[in-house]
């Protein structure tokens, strides 16, 4: 039974951790949208405007995913591991 | 201090307009379910806070971030990423260890800006009338 309660609680933080690899996708699809509006405001300054709030919503987007994955992983850390023992010990 | 872009303020105030009412539908549907209780309002609360803020942080790293050269800009939206995540996730982490707030009502929130982003189009079409097609 330990060693049960031992693969579900080791998966549980495996999947979270594996989760949050998605976390690193965001920052860097961020930095590059902000690159390439920094090269388009160069060429256009009268553009900052319009740049400025389709790249913030862009940003606000791509960091969705970030989101997804700690919601993932919190849940995985703290209400998955109850859970799956819980019905574990209720089948046994 | 660098004034604040209104262009931040303004969509920054449309994501939270959006946040509370889903929010409030977040709310009558633990109502509904009988599972309400000071929890889930403290949690959507904090939860709340930290999502709008967010969006507001990330518009000040873009308004900062423009102003930068590109590879200088590159790093800085990298490092706000991080430090918000982190920020998140510590809200998160709160959220389900103290007993003061329900986790699930801590942390369905954070994702109702993208929500309110996903069905900003919708509203446009409907205000532009379909003049796009002329």
């Amino acid at each position: 039974m330990e060693i049960a309660i031992g693969i579900i609680l080791g998966c549980c933080a495996l999947g979270a951790g594996t989760a949050m690899i998605a976390g690193i996708g965001p920052g860097i699809g961020e930095g590059n949208a902000v690159a390439a509006a920094c090269q388009a405001i160069g060429r256009q300054p009268e553009s900052k405007g319009s740049v400025t709030t389709t790249m913030l919503m862009g940003c606000a987007i791509a960091e969705t995913t970030g989101l997804y994955a700690l919601v993932i992983a919190i849940l995985l850390i703290f209400v998955a591991p109850n859970l799956l023992v819980n019905i574990l010990l209720a089948a046994v | 201090m660098k004034k604040v872009n209104p262009i931040i303020v303004k969509e920054t105030l449309y994501i939270a307009c959006w946040s509370v009412i889903f929010s409030m539908i977040m709310q009558s549907v633990f109502l509904l379910i009988k599972k309400w209780d000071y929890t889930v309002l403290l949690g959507n609360v904090l939860s709340l806070v930290a999502g709008v803020g967010n969006f507001f942080l990330l518009g000040l790293t873009v308004q900062k971030a423009v102003t930068k050269e590109e590879k200088d800009a590159k790093q800085f939206m990298k490092l706000s990423q991080v430090a918000r995540l982190f920020t998140l996730f510590v809200i998160c982490v709160l959220g389900a260890v103290l007993r003061c707030f329900n986790i699930i009502a801590t942390v369905l929130p954070l994702l109702f800006p993208r929500i309110s982003i996903m069905l900003r189009p919708l509203f446009n079409k409907k205000s532009n009338g379909g003049g796009q097609d002329e």
